[in-house]
């Protein structure tokens, strides 16, 4: 029977689909495979998107990419797909990618207030450099800054660290990782004193309760939720709990919804501790053998800018919060004061501050967190009765309470993303400590990621303005002195000195402190909150601003000069995803025209300067550091002379194609065959992404976040691997003794992170003997209280106004919207709201309205149904799209902690267009 | 043309009805089931690609469906869909790297 070549791939299709999730195959559907096949070369890859981190194989002939699917073995996603990982082969091709590097120009001259002109990457190169020495000349280390990316791979992350941090001895590098999972960090760094989850996605299978605490997985984490949805079904005792503002898609299929106020699930939480208490269910043995009680302080400010000077008139009063805050009715109840009480925000300069208290003084303070008092506080839904509510909040409480069940809590932005975010993951984590329902199958707390590499890139390499790698920072000196033997610098080449964080790059950029600006492999002038301040800093001031990025997003329409990037199969790569997954991926195709890797592009400007520029003495506006003078970094170029560097040696010989590095050659068969741009660009015979992720595992290594070799990852059969790998073995649970070889033997679990764990004792308020108590191996139980949103509706800004993703598109869509098929799909944004609040607006469905708040105003179109149901006073619209910047009405305070922004409660109104 | 490979789950007690639902679709064929773990192989043909999307949310809208997500995808050399930026993006095409008005209100 002569098939149609439809028929044939039809058949082909069916029988790949078939073996992918692990079905028979009829022999004769296997030869239609083979056949349609033909000459075809499949190989493992990661997912371009977020941070679940499937597993996806692709296929390539003469040089294209022809096929993708489902990695069958990966244990992430066993093959299946979302509909973004569907069209991972697609994503580079968009008409309008950049394929060579653009300039604004006037009469031949780089010029502020020119039009884009093409140009070769040795002229932008130079204009780079001159504008690049410009400002450092000026300004030091302090006045340039690189904001970097959560979806750089490892080794781009690495290499622009070191670049910044070694090289130019400036600290002002902080990814968008900043706005996604920075208030997680915190919280692991201060409950646990390390970073990254305890668990694995494997929890999942092993869950009976399982709560998202602001996480709609259903449209955010499609894979993990499949994994959720078949649990459920699978299992007849298995539950979902959605708790959210808003009723969206997870709601589908879970048993229990709860709809809340905007940051009343601090309030929840302390209530569940409350009930745990009550009800004397409390896990003493798990408590006093593996954990602390602690505290800190509550006057900690917004993370907005402390004065009002480069404040919209609008803006000035919620503004002066930041300084000074009346406390309402809940708050005053929450942390023991009176209402109306103004308290002077004391503790802006140091929020992360915490101290140990009694079990009696965390009893004492969670206390007010009665049923009765959380219930009013945080009831979301105006049309919800009361004791309907009631009845929900303590049924959540004995799902988590009930000895018989083991419960996961996820959470993503609506933790993070939170003025209060750092304290509320802490308050997570005190739920199951005080449970022992942590760091054991099926029981934990896990907070999920939302870019492919926030755990690889930013966060293990350690790519921001405070961090070195591997859990270590750049505010301790012991890390430094590690950091620079590792790097064979002079000591005291690194600088002392924090950097500015995400936030802070763009406000010292309106501010005039800093003046050079890399941007790769993120958007923030589309996707950072608050944007007009920044247009205005990036496009009106004396401000040089590069962008590296594979389309002309709208930071690179901002910018002075667009560097065309290479995509993710265009390049060799490595990301890690948010269960401590590390996998290693090898370039497939080249990149179009003149675009190049972010790798290359490091290394290649590196080999314009020289040490003896940098190395010198250099001034630093208000270094303070043991062992420096007072705003400066000392000159450490006598002593690089002595460790045999000449001074005229390039930083790209020094950081980069070192000796040790050169020993990794390409070609490497490790390659099997596939090409390698950034190798045959700088064509002096080195393999950089292998000797760069050498270089950095000894970082790693010994100190519970262990990495195993390149060519491991490369291995056939290895699906990536779940960190630390101690002899060959993964770790699925950390800190219990069962499977982390870390663990002392006997002890059961230990929480042996490192960081903060000698802290003073005090009361609920304060300190009262400041000697620091080690808490060596245990974790900490936080009391940390109910506090409101900074900015709330009133009678001007009458709407709750939320922002986040749809499943269709990542992020700002840079990349999605240039898949005709997402993009149709989901082509503009559109505001969510109850359709009682459109019409008493004058609004229905598809009218085209404003919705205006203290920092701008935005065109958009009214949803009142679809996939989110909106309760009555509040409105949700994504960021995805250019057309529509949402992000100019969203306030840009922040968790003062983390300095992560809060995008999910800005006040607005909505009015007739 | 557009091809996808898409895998169905339903309960086996339900197998027949969803197997009979997902065969009425128009563009969709049943090309495997497995009794034992109610999975269901599927091959959707759509037209245009807004309507493989819709072809998508028709299955995963069947009653009984626990999980319907896509595994293979078909690259087909689909001018016609290359060719389709969304309008806003086409319209900035020629001027690559202008500011565009909406930067400036």
């Amino acid at each position: 029977m002569a098939l149609s070549r439809r028929d044939f791939l039809k058949t082909s299709i069916a029988a790949s689909t078939a073996a992918t999730v692990g079905l028979p195959v009829a022999q004769e559907a296997a030869a239609a495979v083979k056949a349609s096949e033909a000459g075809w070369q499949w190989d493992k890859a990661v997912c371009r998107f977020c941070g679940v981190g499937c597993g996806i194989m692709v296929a390539t002939k003469d040089g294209r990419l022809v096929a993708t699917k489902g990695d069958p073995d990966a244990p992430v996603n066993r093959g299946l797909n979302c509909i973004k990982g569907y069209f991972n082969g697609k994503i580079q091709s968009g008409k309008d990618r950049l394929t060579q590097p653009l300039m604004r120009m006037k009469d031949g001259k780089f010029d502020k207030k020119g039009a884009f002109v093409p140009v070769t990457w040795e002229q932008a190169f130079d204009e780079m450099e001159r504008q690049f020495r410009r400002v450092y000349a000026e300004k030091g280390p302090t006045g340039i800054a690189m904001l970097a990316s959560a979806q750089k791979t490892v080794q781009e992350g690495y290499a622009f660290n070191k670049l910044f941090k070694a090289g130019w001895r400036s600290n002002n590098i902080d990814p968008n990782a900043r706005n996604c999972m920075a208030s997680a960090v915190a919280a692991f760094y201060s409950v646990f004193g390390t970073d990254e989850p305890s668990g694995n996605y494997d929890d999942i299978e092993y869950a009976d309760t399982m709560v998202l605490w602001g996480a709609n997985m259903a449209e955010m984490h499609p894979i993990l939720w499949s994994r959720i949805t078949n649990r459920r079904l699978g299992h007849k005792d298995a539950r979902v709990i959605n708790i959210s503002t808003f009723r969206n898609m997870s709601s589908d299929i879970a048993d229990l919804e709860l709809i809340i106020k905007p940051n009343s699930d601090l309030a929840i939480q302390n209530y569940i501790a409350r009930e745990i208490i009550a009800r004397d269910a409390v896990n003493w043995d798990f408590v006093n053998k593996h954990c602390v009680f602690a505290t800190g302080p509550y006057d900690i400010g917004y993370g907005m800018r402390p004065t009002d000077k480069y404040a919209f008139a609008a803006e000035k009063d919620v503004q002066a919060k930041e300084l000074r805050v009346k406390l309402d009715k809940y708050e005053a109840i929450a942390q023991r004061r009176k209402e109306g009480e103004v308290v002077e925000q004391k503790n802006t300069a140091n929020p992360a501050a915490h101290w140990l208290i009694s079990f009696d003084d965390f009893k004492r303070a969670v206390e007010p967190y009665t049923l009765d008092f959380v219930a009013e506080l945080a009831k979301g839904d105006a049309d919800e009765p009361l004791d309907r509510f009631k009845a929900k909040l303590k049924q959540l409480a004995d799902h988590y309470i009930d000895p018989k069940r083991k419960v996961v809590s996820f959470w993503t932005m609506g933790f993070n993303q939170h003025v209060r975010g750092t304290w509320v993951n802490e308050q997570c984590y005190m739920n199951h400590l005080l449970l022992g329902k942590q760091s054991q199958p099926g029981n934990g707390a896990f907070s999920l990621t939302g870019q492919p590499s926030a755990c690889g890139t930013a966060r293990e390499v350690g790519v921001f303005c405070h961090r070195l790698p591997a859990d270590r920072l750049i505010a301790n000196p012991a890390h430094r002195a590690y950091t620079e033997k590792q790097w064979n610098l002079p000591a005291r080449t690194l600088n002392p000195q924090i950097g500015s964080f995400y936030a802070k790059i763009l406000r010292d950029l309106e501010d005039g402190r800093v003046k050079w600006l890399w941007v790769a492999v993120n958007n923030p002038f589309q996707s950072h909150p608050n944007i007009n301040h920044w247009l205005k800093a990036a496009r009106e001031m004396d401000n040089f601003i590069v962008v590296s990025d594979a389309y002309p997003g709208v930071s690179a329409k901002v910018a002075d000069l667009i560097l065309p990037s290479a995509m993710i199969f265009e390049k060799w790569g490595v990301y890690g995803n948010a269960e401590r997954r590390t996998q290693h991926w090898r370039q497939q195709v080249m990149a179009p025209g003149e675009a190049r890797p972010d790798l290359w592009q490091a290394l290649e400007f590196s080999k314009r300067f020289k040490i003896k520029e940098f190395w010198g003495e250099q001034k630093v506006p208000g270094l303070k550091a043991e062992g420096y003078e007072d705003g400066k970094l000392p000159n450490v170029l006598d002593e690089a002379v002595k460790m045999g560097y000449s001074p005229g040696a390039t930083l790209y010989e020094v950081l980069f194609a070192t000796p040790a590095n050169r020993k990794y050659r390409w070609p490497d068969p490790i390659a099997k065959g596939h090409p390698n741009s950034v190798a045959t660009l700088l064509g002096d015979g080195w393999f950089p992404e292998k000797a760069l992720w050498q270089e950095y595992v000894p970082f790693t290594r010994g100190d519970g976040k262990d990495l195993a070799d390149f060519d491991v990852y490369h291995g056939d059969k290895v699906r990536g691997l779940i960190w630390p790998v101690v002899d060959g073995k993964e770790v699925p649970w950390r800190f219990n003794e069962q499977y982390d070889p870390y663990v002392k033997k006997g002890a059961g679990f230990e929480f042996y992170g490192k960081l903060f764990k000698a802290i003073p004792r005090g009361d609920l308020d304060k300190v009262t003997d400041p000697k620091p108590v080690s808490v060596a191996g245990k974790a900490k139980i936080f009391f940390r209280p109910y506090a409101a949103p900074v900015e709330q509706p009133d009678a001007n800004y009458d709407l709750w106004f939320c922002t986040g993703r749809v499943l269709e598109h990542w992020h700002t869509g840079t990349m999605t919207r240039r898949v005709p098929e997402l993009h149709r799909a989901v082509p503009a944004a559109v505001l969510w709201m109850h359709p009682d609040d459109a019409k008493a607006r004058g609004l229905k469905r598809n009218d085209l309205a404003w919705v205006e708040s203290r920092r701008g105003k935005i065109q958009i179109r009214i949803e009142t149904g679809g996939r989110n149901a909106m309760p009555r006073g509040y409105t949700y619209a994504p960021f995805f799209d250019e057309g529509v910047l949402v992000n100019k009405i969203c306030i840009d305070a922040a968790c003062p902690i983390s300095k992560e922004s809060d995008y999910k409660k800005s006040a607005v109104r909505v009015y007739k267009a | 043309m557009n091809l996808s490979g898409i895998l169905v789950a339903a309960r086996p007690e339900w197998l027949s009805r969803v197997v009979a639902d997902l065969t009425a679709l128009p563009g969709v064929e049943v090309h495997q089931v497995d009794e034992a773990t109610g999975r269901i192989v599927v091959v959707q043909e759509a037209a245009d690609i807004p309507a493989e999307i819709e072809g998508l949310k028709r299955i995963k809208a069947l009653p009984h469906v626990v999980i319907a997500e896509m595994v293979y995808h078909y690259l087909a050399d689909d001018r016609h869909v290359y060719a389709d930026l969304p309008p806003e993006l086409s319209a900035q095409d020629s001027q690559a790297g202008a500011v565009p008005a909406y930067l400036n209100d």
